[in-house]
């Protein structure tokens, strides 16, 4: 079985997650197994509770929310990115932490990498 | 039989691990540091990793450098530790360096500097790559 994982590292105000969301949700509508989003660098404010982005722009974070709801997709953040960007992951209730979200760490990505069959980056 | 045999002459050798692209100048943005944080937990995992200078990127390997005089944290000294962590393959496009008038002198030793072609065919042999 072919696996996906798909590394992110660009903000959720930019046009290039966009493509990232479209291209994942296509791959997971053609039943392609991906077995993790990261979220690194710019990335991880997809996870930040406190972004809020212009009502009649793309609502990027929605969508993550969607498809990690749609079809039980992880989605994790590197912890270290996440507290370099504003969101505190180290309180018990991570209120600052979207829900959708897992904290993870680096190894996370060492996990996915070595799991997956390809790994995309946007 | 011969069909099987010709196929596996024309494939290139498939290294299981992961090549970095470095492709950003080192002190402008934290590219470079969170590029080298990949490597360093991939190698502390045992994991496959080589790292590809290209571009701007070259300008993370040239000697002399010194981030704290920008107040920038000299992350290009820990490149001094990619032994310790087996990370070996360390490539630099010779074009990249040609274009911008540097010569190889370099702050960590064995590092591969190759044309093009062969920088090309260096980072096909990897499963998976990053771009930083």
């Amino acid at each position: 079985m072919k696996t996906l994982a798909v590394v992110i590292t660009t903000p959720p105000y930019s046009p290039l997650t966009t493509t990232a969301i479209a291209y994942v949700e296509a791959a997971l509508v053609s039943g392609i197994d991906i077995i993790g989003i990261f979220f690194y660098q710019d990335g991880v404010l997809h996870a930040n509770n406190d972004i809020h982005i212009a009502s009649d722009e793309y609502q990027a974070i929605e969508q993550w929310q969607r498809l990690h709801q749609e079809y039980q997709l992880p989605l994790h953040i590197c912890i270290t990115a996440a507290e370099k960007h504003g969101i505190a992951c180290d309180s018990i209730d991570n209120e600052k932490v979207n829900e959708a979200f897992t904290v993870s760490g680096l190894g996370e990505l060492v996990e996915l990498t070595t799991k997956a069959s390809r790994l995309v980056q946007f | 039989m011969t069909t099987i045999d010709e196929k596996e002459a024309i494939s290139l050798p498939q290294e299981n691990g992961l090549a970095i692209i470095n492709s950003k100048a080192p002190f402008s943005s934290t590219h470079g540091k969170d590029a080298l944080d990949i490597a360093l937990i991939f190698g502390s995992f045992e994991q496959n990793v080589s790292l590809f200078f290209q571009g701007d990127g070259v300008y993370q390997l040239i000697a002399q450098q010194d981030g704290s005089l920008l107040s920038v944290k000299d992350y290009l000294k820990t490149f001094s530790a990619f032994e310790f962590y087996d990370i070996e393959d360390i490539y630099v496009c010779q074009q990249s360096l040609a274009n911008r008038q540097l010569g190889e002198n370099f702050h960590i030793s064995d590092v591969q500097v190759l044309p093009s072609i062969e920088f090309g065919a260096a980072l096909n042999r990897h499963q998976h790559v990053l771009r930083f």
